[in-house]
């Protein structure tokens, strides 16, 4: 067995060298562990707003009402279309300038920004998919007695839900790998942990090869299920 | 109308991709110029004639340090001790400046840069540290810099000491937070570090009060000293810049020593030193 490492080249020397791999596994792991714990904290909590701020804003750019109409298109089009990276910075540099003593804590920071963020997209998402469900789902509604609100909440939204899960399982991968914009502001993360780390010891090549196996570790389940719910929708 | 506004943007992505391959071309036809030009120095060490041959080389600066490796963000030009030092390795070589090709780099590419062979060597601030001798090959000391501390004016902050559960802001991969611990453990004070990845990335903590005190080398330092801010007078563990080169390149790095000695003997080194205001 150790003939056939010695044979590798590059676990001899270089980046990904085995006394590297040693180094991280002796002393790194402990702060790759807490960085995912914080990933995952501003991951689920992020989650949790995208998915309340995509629904709202969803229905809302699909109703006929023209003012929150608008508001939507306007959300949508301004997170759609800045990168999250500038959002985040302002969000941790500028607003203490605009609001004196204004600091939000990071871990706030990046579930306002990944929340927001992909808020934007999910709310597409959401929009598709009430308009996919044929308008006389809810003239039907409409015509027994339903409110608007109540036509949606009870008829279009869940018929629509079925068909807007996969994509919206997407977001969620996206988001989980988007936390990772955190980094840039020391936001405690595992980017920041690998990052501190690799920056400390210089073992970045077992490192980062660590860092994205955990991150690849908490996407992965939610991609499966993005499939399963795809071919199960394909199914019905 | 709409197909209008696609066929000018299609001819703007055109024209753009021309212009880059023009740029290229003239780029390889300067580089064969230089080739030409160069005459072959027959006695150097196989390590340092390899590059020789390449007829460029590449070495990785500071973009962002005022009288070591500043770019200027107008002309693109390289300028500093640093980069004075590389023209002076290059002349050394019998390659001519324009053979030399600077690559910013930063306190978190600097090492990954020389370890996958896109940089021959890195003159960058790089402190010698026993941890890092492991992994790079380091020459002999060109410079020596402390440790210093930059607060705002109005912080109240004076010296260390006031420093007790403040933040202090540090570069991503410097020695800085080590440095910075061992003082503010010796001080029985304590601390609390926010690392980035670039040296603009702290100055903006530090202006948006994120962060109580932004730390590297002092020479760093005073290029981001402003009006409402100061450098403190507490300075410490001394950091020996070297020259750095891939593990293992032992010939560039006795020919890199050897150019150091030289300099200090002949006095072209405290020449350079007062050339960028350094001492």
């Amino acid at each position: 067995m150790s003939e056939f490492f010695a044979s590798i080249g590059f676990l001899q020397e270089g980046p990904f060298a085995v006394p590297r791999w040693e180094a991280l596994f002796e002393k790194g792991m402990d702060t790759l562990w807490q960085g995912a714990a914080t990933t995952l904290l501003v991951a689920s909590l992020g989650l949790a707003l995208a998915l309340v701020l995509g629904i709202v804003i969803g229905v809302m750019s699909a109703s006929h009402w023209r003012i929150p109409r608008a508001f939507a298109r306007g959300y949508v089009e301004f997170f759609q279309n800045t990168p999250l990276l500038i959002q985040v910075f302002m969000l941790y540099n500028a607003l203490p300038l605009l609001f004196e003593g204004l600091f939000l804590p990071v871990v706030t920071i990046g579930i306002l920004g990944v929340g927001m963020y992909h808020g934007a997209y999910i709310a597409e998402v959401v929009r598709a998919g009430i308009q996919s469900i044929g308008r006389g789902q809810l003239e039907a509604a409409l015509s027994q007695g339903f409110g608007y609100v109540g036509a949606m909440r009870y008829i279009v939204v869940p018929q629509a839900m079925r068909i807007v899960l996969p994509p919206m399982t997407n977001q969620a991968v996206s988001l989980i790998k988007n936390t990772s914009v955190i980094a840039i502001i020391a936001g405690g993360d595992l980017m920041y942990a690998g990052d501190s780390f690799a920056g400390r010891f210089g073992h970045y090549g077992p490192t980062y090869v660590m860092v994205g196996l955990i991150y690849f570790l908490m996407c992965f389940p939610l991609a499966i299920l993005a499939r399963r719910l795809e071919e199960r929708l394909r199914a019905d | 109308m709409k197909k209008s506004a696609f066929l000018l943007v299609l001819a703007l992505m055109l024209a753009l991709s021309a212009v880059t391959l023009v740029g290229c071309g003239s780029d390889d036809a300067d580089d064969t110029d230089a080739d030409t030009g160069t005459e072959a120095v027959s006695d150097l060490p196989a390590g340092v004639q390899a590059i020789a041959d390449e007829g460029e080389l590449r070495v990785g600066v500071k973009a962002d340090v005022p009288n070591f490796g500043l770019q200027d963000a107008a002309s693109g030009d390289f300028s500093g001790m640093e980069i004075d030092l590389a023209y002076e390795l290059a002349e050394r070589m019998g390659l001519s400046m324009d053979d030399v090709k600077f690559e910013a780099v930063t306190a978190k590419t600097r090492g990954p840069l020389l370890d996958n062979g896109q940089l021959d060597v890195v003159i960058a601030t790089f402190t010698v540290k026993p941890e890092r001798l492991e992994q790079w090959n380091f020459s002999d000391t060109y410079y020596q810099d402390e440790v210093g501390l930059l607060v705002k004016t109005d912080s109240g902050i004076e010296g260390l000491a006031d420093l007790d559960g403040k933040s202090i802001g540090v570069a991503q991969g410097a020695t800085t937070r080590d440095a910075v611990l061992v003082e503010t453990d010796a001080a029985g004070i304590s601390v609390e570090f926010f690392e980035f990845a670039t040296y603009p990335e702290i100055n903006a903590a530090l202006e948006s009060g994120r962060v109580d005190a932004f730390s590297v080398d002092k020479s760093i330092l005073s290029g981001y000293l402003t009006e409402d801010s100061m450098i403190l007078d507490d300075g410490f563990s001394p950091q020996d810049y070297g020259i750095a080169t891939k593990l293992g390149s032992d010939d560039l790095t006795t020919f890199i020593n050897d150019m150091l000695d030289e300099m200090v003997e002949s006095g072209d080194m405290d020449t350079l030193l007062a050339k960028w205001n350094l001492k």
